[in-house]
């Protein structure tokens, strides 16, 4: 049964939008400056207070640049048996964000997936049937 | 209904099977885990995670404990009306995708109970007045952060300096996420570590007068003893920068005194009451209660200075808008 909670209480997170973070997001990123970006990883920092996945983007010049994505702290991740290992390097990410607010190459990842359009880590988990 | 409110409704049902289960409510043929000296068994993984609000929504006056229905009913509308998706292109949409990284209340457990608020008294549960001299510093804090806040690392918050956060106590409040506590125990001391942002408090229990070690320190001076099976804290020597959540500018006194009781309720439960007395920073004292619930380890490290990036980008981000309106009116500043 505790484990019927603990897997109830799991999906109801994927509903949750809390305002707790490191810093407020707005100070850092532009919402005039909204990006879509695919790109090859080519690093994994889960790190505190916040995570960072590093990109590699073909511009409109062809010429490959790389982007920072930031993310969330990782501790809840590795609750769950996460690891920067999760996100293989060389893998496709399609991500939607805003740019920091310096026009550097770094982005907040609003939504990030894998370009086959797997959610990066936890979303969308569904509600698991009741027990017997 | 769409399938996404239909997960949510069904999912309100579970946790409200869930918080049925008051904190005084305990197994009368459970028996308190002890040390081998004979001590209440404490030591483990414990999470504050909870949807409890700090303070109670004014509208319910002196209401300290929903019923069943109700508390479904707040989650269902809680849920629905301040937790739902953010819209692109506004500021509330600058943000990373957090259920990806399961950042939120609920991540790891869950607070098991009815209360409307963690202060429960006064008995409106929302804190007390503030003093004259606390409401002109916190008038005075905004003020001054109006002005320079960003100037520098310097004039950034604590949190985001990764010196302290505002939740961490005592008396220790919920923070919403990274929830973890890990208490170790001997028969002379009881250490709390910190998942957020790796602080220890390490409390001596040699019914010694905190006074005695009088370095005022961010989380002040702590001795413990026990009453029959509840660990008391008493801690003082605060250094008069630490802040409560929401009062940035009216920090918690020299003179602070707070004293916290830990009971071990059942397996899975430590009550956690606390009393703030403050009479620099509030007309009378406050309490509050919530219980810490079992988890598995371990903790991970938070080390924050190691990729606080983000202190870095949010001045550079300022920099460059003053440089591009420098470049735009060919003035500076306002």
């Amino acid at each position: 049964m505790k484990r019927f909670f603990a897997l109830c209480l799991f999906s109801l997170s994927a509903y949750i939008v809390q305002a707790h973070a490191h810093h407020a997001f707005a100070q850092e990123f532009s919402v005039e400056l909204p990006v879509t970006l695919s790109g090859r990883v080519t690093k994994v920092e889960l790190i505190n207070p916040h995570s960072w996945i590093h990109i590699a983007v073909v511009n409109d010049e062809g010429v490959e640049v790389n982007w920072m994505i930031e993310g969330g702290s990782p501790n809840s991740l590795f609750r769950q048996g996460i690891t920067r290992d999760t996100i293989p390097i060389g893998a496709e990410l399609e991500v939607f964000g805003y740019q920091a607010r310096d026009r550097s190459n770094k982005a907040v990842g609003r939504d990030i997936s894998f370009s086959d359009g797997t959610p990066l880590f936890f979303r969308g988990t569904q509600v698991p049937d009741a027990p017997q | 209904m769409s399938n996404k409110r239909l997960t949510v409704v069904t999912t309100m049902t579970a946790v409200g099977i869930l918080m049925n289960a008051p904190l005084a409510a305990q197994n009368e043929t459970w028996q308190m885990p002890r040390t081998s000296w004979g001590a209440p068994l404490i030591q483990g993984y414990w999470s504050n995670a909870t949807m409890v609000p700090m303070q109670r929504p004014a509208d319910l006056g002196s209401k300290e404990f929903y019923s069943l229905e109700e508390l479904q009913e707040n989650l269902r509308r809680e849920f629905e009306d301040e937790y739902g998706e953010t819209e692109a292109g506004t500021a509330a949409d600058v943000h990373y995708q957090f259920d990806d990284y399961m950042m939120n209340k609920t991540a790891d457990n869950i607070t098991r109970n009815l209360r409307t608020s963690i202060i429960y008294a006064p008995a409106n549960g929302r804190y007390p007045v503030l003093t004259a001299a606390a409401q002109a510093s916190m008038a005075d804090y905004n003020a001054w952060r109006a002005e320079h806040q960003w100037e520098s690392a310097k004039t950034r918050s604590q949190s985001e300096r990764c010196l302290i956060w505002d939740q961490e106590g005592p008396p220790i409040l919920p923070l919403g996420y990274n929830s973890t506590y890990q208490f170790m125990q001997t028969e002379d001391y009881v250490i709390i570590q910190l998942e957020m942002i790796h602080d220890v408090r390490i409390i001596p229990l040699d019914g010694g007068d905190p006074a005695e070690n009088s370095l005022p320190q961010w989380l002040g001076n702590s001795r413990g003893h026990w009453e029959g099976d509840t660990l008391v804290v008493e801690t003082i020597g605060y250094s008069g920068r630490t802040n409560m959540p929401g009062l940035r500018g009216a920090p918690m006194s020299t003179d602070a005194k707070v004293v916290e009781r830990f009971t071990r309720i059942d397996d899975n439960t430590i009550d956690y009451d606390f009393t703030v007395s403050d009479p620099t920073v509030w007309e009378s004292d406050w309490s509050g209660n919530y219980p810490f619930n079992a988890i598995d380890g371990p903790m991970f490290e938070y080390a924050c200075h190691e990729g606080n990036y983000g202190i870095v980008n949010i001045l550079s981000g300022v920099r460059r808008e003053e440089l591009d309106a420098y470049e735009a009116t060919g003035k500076i500043g306002d």
